[in-house]
């Protein structure tokens, strides 16, 4: 067998490279949250991790997180003893820079590691197909601008996933893909969307007999359910003893956040938010009731708490109920026809269901299905049509994260790069689909790429030039819109091609 | 070949992935796998390239590479500048800042008289215009960046951004353009392989000492080395006239340029006389020459005259001494007065001979001899030292001018400019350490000829700029570029599989060194071997020292003594092996060799390997 060139480790020397680079960039208040997270960890007993505010933010991931924090605190005292005093808000010394950022390009390793096992895992004659899924994870332009600049560990958590579904491949090692996404979750519960998907596949995988659901495998069953409880005993536990989870739900799940974070993540409530925008305009003409109190609000677009003028409100139960129901779809074939690619595809989907209806969703939960997609993007053309507006669509909607004038010229050259480099190294690479393509996506997804350009550069330039400072939202509202568009339009696509049988 | 368009073969169906083998045009990018037999990317830079290759279009993957070399340079730019946050004098960002200030302020006449002391305009015209349009266009976006005299020292985060971006742009339009289209010439004339091309383009493109000082340090060296390679760049394509235009533009943007016009000037007087005397050719590039020259002042003499009409006196400065030692007087109404007063101006600006032999730290021949013996103390009083200076540096470049006027071949010409520039920083007057990309852009460009790739040109190219970083190191700390210092030397060395990445160079398991058995065509001498081998040891020893260990009490600059005159003996050693590559390549020697290689066969029973490729 001859070794596929670069090689992962070649392309994580000189990603590691530019990422070290990135050091002075521009970092969000998340910087400083992890900080915090540090300080209040290291300074205080586990009883009052979840109990500290001194700082505004407060300790809101479960528990493996912050024992994970506690851990790199200890390293972080001696880089720096200032970095973990919680009365520093807003510290960022040039040694907390290169030690947190340090931190983030260390624990990526986990995720080098889990994509070489993927590879490792991914049968012979896929393996060049493989190796450029591989590639196009590590070197995301989510990652980059999440992890590197914006700041976050999302690169070792999606390692962990990564492993967790590599394991799901093979019956042996089932077991443990289920005890990694179950620690997984005790890392961050946002993972607690594509959750569905991994119940109903190792329930019907594992748990029950692979010609029969009526055969229970006992066995199974039992060392599952006992390595879940273990895990999450282990990170609850504690709690549990002192009676704090009550106080960790609260801070776990914050409910009282509006229906669309501050800038809108592109789902479909930034097109209802869109359309009712629009519908001010037209409503009077056609005789519909304007909710005045709202106008004022929604105008600004930037706000937590969105109303809509003119259409129906949303509640949290909508959203749940929407997100649930699709979720429900994508289980049935999962349940009928349990192998590795359509679980796959199921993770995917439930990622799109709660992002696209989910309650105060972020623009960075957009990697909770990207990253599970670029495992099949490379099947055949079919799933290639609906992977790439969603490549897109996912990036461009990350630009409004960095805003600042210096790392414009980063995020736009490097995501542009990733486009142009795997989009064109996938067209090579995937092969024709057995069955015709439906419709026409292909046209559709040429022309929404194409529509991409004008858009960045009305968004990053023209609309400075022309309004100044005024209507600033305007260029966050296209782009979310725009992205919007993209996100459902390859969700429709990759439904039609995962529910299409073989 | 990727253009199907003026192919006339057909289209070729997809080459299994697999399916390479090692053959003449990539010998040295392709090693074989002892025990696989599978061929396998020589080093990392050809990994990277290796999808690539075939049927890849250079119009998707000349966009790629220039927008990921862009990144290394926008994010190094991240970092410190030169001066950053160190009032009153700042330092090099500064007195660019202050050009586009003065430029756009001032009235043309004043520019080359305003305050010397606070960074005044010390480079040739082109710079001086150059920052007038940089300061109009950065005008636009916020007039307080370039407000007169209330800009100085002004540190704002969108400022820097806006200086960082126009050196990216004055490279993307001058220097990039011009390697790409040279490194393809220099390589087609040759026959060097297409992904060989791009590994020589990347390697080039991601030399780190250009990228930390123009992009780290912040400076404009690559507009003038720009068009020095667009220079080079004519030389090939057989425009001699515009070769001329370019390098007057180089010279005209920075006067650093000159380290390379002996060869330049050698070799278009050489390709006047040899095969044959042409008369016509040498009257056209005089006469370029000059035209462009005498365009360069125009714009400053039209200004100035201009000026001198509105009423702007230029009354209460003194004349440049230069006017005064010109053999005839001019009387300052006269209409010739203006003209050559700016023209004096502005060479008394550009070349300070009031100032010392050099400053600060150089790793250059009169740094390193400081430390045995006083300069000032044991030589000032027996020989002047600007003149002892000039006759060392002539009797360095002597050589190389000679040898290229005598065999004015293009692809001899980047041996000769580096070690005429290698000359000129070892020996001549003034020297900044900045200077020593000079030296380092024409052996870098070898890395594009047919030998680039082999281990010998890649073993000394890339020691000449390990080194030559190195020796910018204390430079570089000083600015806060101490992590892009590292990050962008290491990338570097870890591509090209050099050290302290890979010793792959130096040492073939496959082909170890046992006593009577032939050295294998593509290894390096042993001599080469210890030699780096000890740099490259000493230069990782110095940095854990320099990191960890404080001077000996008295002697704070020791570590950068050390760095000075390790650095000034390797540049030495470069400057030997390029004039001795050049004279190698103008076949000269083949008499000698021959005559030596004959006798060696004789006495050799059977078969020694036959080299195509000369002497290494």
């Amino acid at each position: 067998m001859t070794d596929i060139y670069p090689t992962l480790a070649q392309c994580a020397v000189v990603a590691t490279a530019l990422k070290l680079l990135l050091f002075p960039a521009y970092k969000s208040t998340d910087f400083e949250v992890h900080r915090n997270w540090l300080a209040v960890t290291h300074s205080l007993p586990v009883k009052q991790w979840y109990y500290e505010a001194t700082s505004e933010w407060t300790l809101d991931y479960p528990p493996f997180f912050a024992y994970f924090e506690w851990l790199l605190s200890w390293p972080a005292a001696l880089a720096d003893p200032a970095m973990v005093k919680i009365e520093n808000l807003g510290y960022d010394s040039w040694a907390t820079v290169y030690f947190q950022r340090g931190s983030v390009i260390v624990t990526e390793i986990l995720l080098v590691f889990a994509l070489h096992q993927y590879l490792k895992s991914s049968p012979l004659s896929h393996r060049h197909a493989s190796h450029a899924t591989v590639l196009s994870i590590l070197l995301s332009p989510g990652f980059l601008i999440i992890d590197h600049i914006h700041f976050q560990y999302n690169g070792f958590l999606y390692g962990i996933l990564i492993l967790s579904i590599v394991l799901a491949r093979k019956q042996s090692t089932m077991l443990y893909s289920g005890i990694l996404f179950a620690l997984l979750l005790c890392f961050k519960h946002i993972y607690l969307y594509l959750a569905p998907a991994y119940f109903a596949y190792l329930l019907r995988a594992f748990c029950l007999d692979t010609k029969s659901i009526f055969r229970p495998r006992y066995r199974n069953t039992m060392r599952l359910g006992a390595s879940i409880i273990g895990v999450t005993c282990v990170a609850f536990g504690p709690f549990f003893y002192w009676k704090q989870l009550g106080q960790l739900k609260s801070r776990l799940f914050p409910f009282s956040r509006g229906l669309c974070h501050a800038y809108w993540a592109p789902n479909i409530w930034a097109i209802y938010s869109f359309v009712d925008r629009v519908l001010i305009g037209v409503a009077p003409r056609i005789g519909l009731a304007v909710n005045d109190d709202a106008l004022h609000s929604v105008t600004r677009g930037l706000v937590g708490d969105t109303h809509f003028a003119v259409l129906p409100e949303i509640t949290k139960e909508y959203c749940f109920g929407l997100t649930l129901a699709f979720q429900l779809i994508t289980l049935f074939k999962l349940w009928f026809q349990p192998d590795w690619e359509t679980f796959v595809g199921a993770i995917t989907l439930c990622g799109y269901a709660s992002f696209l209806f989910g309650w105060h969703v972020h623009e960075k939960a957009i990697l909770l299905l990207l990253i599970p997609f670029s495992m099949l993007a490379l099947k055949d053309r079919r799933h290639l049509g609906a992977f790439r507006p969603l490549a897109v669509a996912s990036y461009l909607s990350l630009f409004p994260l960095l805003y600042t004038a210096a790392e414009f010229p980063i995020k736009t050259a490097y995501c542009i790069c990733w486009l142009i480099l795997f989009l064109y190294v996938f067209d090579r690479l995937a092969p024709a689909a057995v069955r015709p393509r439906v419709f026409l996506l292909d046209r559709f997804s040429f022309l929404y790429i194409t529509i991409s350009i004008p858009l960045i550069v009305y968004c990053s330039l023209l609309h400075g030039l022309l309004f100044g400072d005024s209507y600033e939202f305007l260029p966050l509202m296209f782009t979310s819109t725009y992205c919007a568009l993209g996100v459902v339009g390859s969700w429709l696509g990759f439904m039609v091609v995962y529910f299409t049988p073989k | 070949m990727s253009n199907n368009a003026t192919s006339h073969k057909p289209r070729r169906k997809k080459k299994s992935t697999s399916g390479i083998s090692r053959t003449e045009t990539n010998a040295d990018i392709v090693s074989i796998d002892e025990q696989t037999h599978a061929a396998k990317p020589e080093f990392p830079l050809v990994a990277f390239l290796w999808p690539a290759r075939g049927t890849t279009s250079q119009w998707l993957l000349i966009p790629l590479i220039l927008i990921i070399v862009g990144l290394f340079r926008w994010t190094v730019g991240l970092w410190g500048y030169s001066g950053c946050g160190k009032p009153p004098m700042h330092g090099d960002f500064e007195a660019q800042r202050h050009w586009m200030e003065i430029t756009n302020h001032l009235p043309m006449s004043l520019w080359y008289f305003h305050d010397l002391e606070y960074w005044g305009l010390d480079y040739p015209p082109l710079t001086a215009y150059h920052s007038w349009l940089l300061g109009k266009l950065g005008s636009f976006i916020e007039a307080s960046w370039f407000a007169l005299d209330s800009s100085h020292g002004l540190e704002t985060q969108l400022l820097k951004v806006y200086m960082r971006a126009t050196v990216i742009v004055s490279e993307y339009l001058v220097y990039v353009p011009a390697t790409i289209i040279f490194l393809r010439r220099y390589g087609r004339a040759q026959g060097v392989g297409a992904t060989s091309q791009s590994v020589a383009l990347v390697a080039f493109l991601m030399q780190p000492a250009t990228i930390l000082v123009d992009h780290g340090h912040f400076q404009y060296n690559t507009v003038m080395l720009g068009f020095t390679i667009a220079a080079l760049s004519s030389i090939y394509a057989g425009r001699l006239m515009w070769s001329c235009i370019f390098f007057v533009a180089a010279l005209g943007y920075k006067q650093m340029a000159l380290y390379y016009s002996p060869i330049i000037f050698a070799y278009l007087l050489g390709s006047c006389v040899t095969p044959r005397l042409r008369i016509g050719r040498f009257l056209g590039i005089a006469m370029i020459t000059i035209i462009s020259l005498v365009a360069l002042y125009i714009p400053l003499m039209i200004g100035s005259l201009s000026n001198a009409n509105q009423g702007v006196l230029l009354t209460n400065i003194a004349a440049p001494p230069l006017l005064d030692i010109l053999p005839f007087k001019i009387h300052p109404k006269s209409a010739y007065y203006i003209p050559l007063l700016q023209v004096t101006q502005s060479l008394h600006r550009i070349f300070p001979f009031a100032r010392g032999l050099f400053e600060d730290k150089v790793a250059n021949f009169w740094c390193a001899l400081n430390t045995v013996l006083k300069i000032r103390q044991h030589i000032e009083p027996v020989v002047p030292l600007p003149r002892l200076s000039l006759y060392l540096t002539f009797m360095g470049i002597l050589g190389p001018m000679l040898v290229i006027g005598a065999v004015p071949r293009p692809n001899l010409l980047p041996y000769a400019l580096a070690s005429s520039a290698w000359a000129f920083y070892l020996f001549s007057f003034q020297v900044h350490e900045k200077s020593v990309l000079l030296p380092l852009l024409p052996m870098t460009l070898l890395l594009g000829s047919r030998d680039g790739l082999t281990k010998e040109t890649r073993a000394w190219v890339g020691w000449a700029n390990m080194v030559g970083t190195w020796t910018l190191y204390p430079l570089l700390k000083r600015d806060g570029l101490r992590t892009p210092y590292f990050v962008i030397t290491l990338l570097w060395a870890y591509l090209l599989g050099l050290p302290p990445t890979s010793g792959a160079i130096y040492y073939d398991h496959a082909n170890q060194n046992e006593p009577g058995k032939e050295r294998p065509p593509d290894d390096l001498y042993t001599g080469t071997k210890i030699l780096h081998g000890e740099y490259y040891m000493a230069m990782m020893i110095w940095h854990g020292l320099e990191a960890f260990i404080s001077p000996p009490e008295g002697k704070p600059d020791l570590w950068v003594v050390v760095n000075v005159c390790l650095g000034a003996f390797a540049f030495g050693i470069c400057y030997l092996w390029c004039t001795w590559k050049l004279v190698l390549g103008t076949n000269l020697l083949d008499g000698y060799f021959g005559h030596r290689r004959k006798i060696e066969e004789k006495g050799a029973n059977s078969g020694g390997w036959k080299n195509e490729k000369k002497t290494q």
